[in-house]
């Protein structure tokens, strides 16, 4: 069976049960739910605790002449809420791939009728889930305790560029992934991803602050144009190409081809670590 | 020497050398830890630089306007937040993971000292998180240009003693951990993000409300944040901010020396427990 095959119907039950499996699961933790929420508020409070209290009244002006705008709580709320997706999509894709190879489930998921690529859609369908709810959640309350109108700017562009960011982005876990059954050490990688990843995306901080090799290679990275993309339609900061559809293009340029090259890669890993006895192996 | 103490150091000895081993053989875990701790220092100084006017939009100095202040007060309280961080996962996650891997009540059942075996996962944590913190501070001195360094002795002395205080922290997490099982990793990230709250571990206390800054005037912790990073950056206007540093240095000391006989007794009430219910190897 491949992935192409003409029954096409049954594949999004295989997601859709793979999803609703994991949300049941994690139904049962409310309390890691919670967590889920407090977490990017109070990551995004650092920076703008820190800056209003050493930067005093003018703090609003100063930020507005390095950033393009003095809303500086929505913007790092925003910046924390990304990076909620983001660290997200990397911690359970990989999470996922390597519980299943701890619990010995690995190998038997590849001798299964089912192709993995819907489970592991599936897995990345309760992911986005979580991940966007628990961001817009976190936003909204951040932005009500830190005193700012959450409700601003281009809200409908802001989540387009959300929506078409996340299929990139989960693209890249799947190289994320590939790593993670090659070198089998989830937690630590993970961990110096996830930090990787906020910096080169501008988690508190345009890009333009970069040096211009890190600033390069920040814009070959999909959540950097997403976080942006969502920071100039909600606050006016400005595209990097000045209009919201230029920008989008970029999006959707990493959206047809990342999809691809991170499942030949996957694949290629994958086939050689059957080959090696490396799949049920840890 | 008796021979109960050589006894007790002998044990000891051995169980942090297992810890150094273990770690040793995840190189790929001492590599990223090194690494996160460089990225997460990266990130807050340039997320604290936007507040500060820049000499060039463009150019490559990161933050010329960072006050060497307010370098200071995140990155001193940046490194008891690591610690502290690490202590509640080294000491009280992995009393979990050896639940979990079904030794913990093997190590029960061995005459071994249990106190040994709490201390030997701290030394780790005092050894590898030592020096990251020091390889941190580097960083962000380099990257912000200059870091204030003043009264080191005094520094020391309220490192000593906020570490001892912290670690009396982690053996009652440890307690609890043992409690609530399969919840601690839960609760070690609420904790975790509790005290970066309330002990204003990357801002000065005066940026918080008045009902928290009530908080984290009945924490001491919060003193041991505030007394180490005011000591160090030399006492600017407007620090320590808690309380004068006579009366912070006096509530770290009692910290320093309490918590970890609280904390441990804590332990062994939650251990006794666990023992009795037949919970130790339950999870």
């Amino acid at each position: 069976m491949t992935i192409f095959s003409p029954a096409w119907r049954k594949y999004p039950s295989i997601v859709l049960a793979s999803a609703r499996m994991r949300l049941i699961n994690i139904s049962r933790y409310p309390g890691q739910l919670v967590v889920d929420i407090v977490i990017p508020i109070v990551f995004a409070a650092m920076p703008i605790l820190l800056g209003r209290a050493t930067a005093g009244p003018s703090a609003g002006e100063v930020f507005k002449q390095n950033t393009g705008t003095d809303n500086y709580v929505a913007y790092m709320l925003i910046g924390s809420s990304a990076f909620t997706i983001v660290s997200y999509a990397f911690w359970h894709i990989a999470n996922w791939l390597r519980w299943e190879q701890e619990t010995g489930t690995l190998e038997a998921l590849y001798l299964t009728p089912t192709h993995r690529i819907w489970v592991a859609a599936g897995t990345a369908v309760y992911s986005c889930l979580r991940g966007v709810l628990s961001s817009v959640v976190a936003y909204l309350l951040g932005s009500a305790i830190l005193g700012v109108n959450p409700f601003q700017g281009d809200i409908l562009i802001a989540f387009l560029f959300i929506l078409v960011g996340l299929v990139p982005l989960y693209s890249m876990t799947l190289l994320f992934g590939a790593v993670i059954l090659k070198v089998k050490e989830a937690n630590s990688l993970i961990n110096v991803m996830q930090w990787g990843v906020s910096f080169l995306m501008g988690v508190f901080f345009p890009i333009a602050f970069f040096p211009p090799v890190f600033r390069a290679a920040a814009l070959l990275f999909p959540p950097t144009w997403m976080t942006n993309g969502v920071r100039a339609s909600l606050l006016g900061v400005g595209y990097f190409f000045g209009e919201w559809y230029f920008d989008f293009a970029v999006l959707w340029v990493f959206l047809l081809v990342a999809p691809f090259f991170g499942y030949w890669l996957f694949s290629r890993v994958e086939l050689n670590l059957r080959r090696n006895e490396g799949v049920g192996q840890f | 020497m008796g021979s109960a103490a050589r006894n007790y150091l002998n044990a000891f000895w051995a169980m942090a050398r297992k810890e150094l081993i273990v770690m040793a053989r995840y190189p790929v875990n001492f590599v990223a830890s090194f690494g996160q701790v460089f990225l997460i220092v990266a990130i807050f100084t340039l997320g604290g630089s936007t507040f500060f006017p820049r000499e060039s939009a463009t150019g490559t100095q990161v933050d010329a306007g960072f006050s060497s202040a307010a370098a200071g007060v995140a990155v001193y309280g940046f490194i008891l937040f690591l610690f502290l961080s690490d202590t509640l996962w080294a000491i009280g996650y992995n009393v979990r993971n050896e639940q979990l891997q079904g030794t913990l009540e093997q190590l029960y059942l061995s005459p071994a000292s249990k106190f040994a075996s709490l201390v030997a996962r701290v030394t780790n944590t005092l050894l590898w998180t030592g020096l990251v913190s020091i390889a941190g501070a580097a960083l962000m001195a380099f990257m912000i240009g200059r870091l204030p360094f003043e009264n080191p002795g005094l520094g020391l002395y309220l490192l000593v003693m906020s570490l001892s205080g912290t670690f009396g922290i982690g053996f009652a997490f440890a307690a609890l951990t043992l409690r609530i099982k399969g919840t601690a990793e839960t609760m070690a990230n609420l904790l975790q993000f509790a005290f970066l709250v309330v002990c204003a571990n990357f801002f000065p206390f005066s940026a918080l409300p008045a009902v928290l800054r009530a908080v984290s005037r009945v924490i001491p912790l919060a003193y041991a944040v505030d007394a180490f990073r005011s000591t160090l950056m030399g006492y600017p206007p407007g620090f320590p901010e808690l309380a004068s540093i006579e009366v912070e240095i006096v509530v770290v000391t009692v910290f320093g020396l309490l918590m970890p006989l609280l904390g441990y007794w804590l332990y062994r009430l939650a251990e006794d427990q666990a023992r009795h219910s037949g919970g130790l190897s339950t999870y």
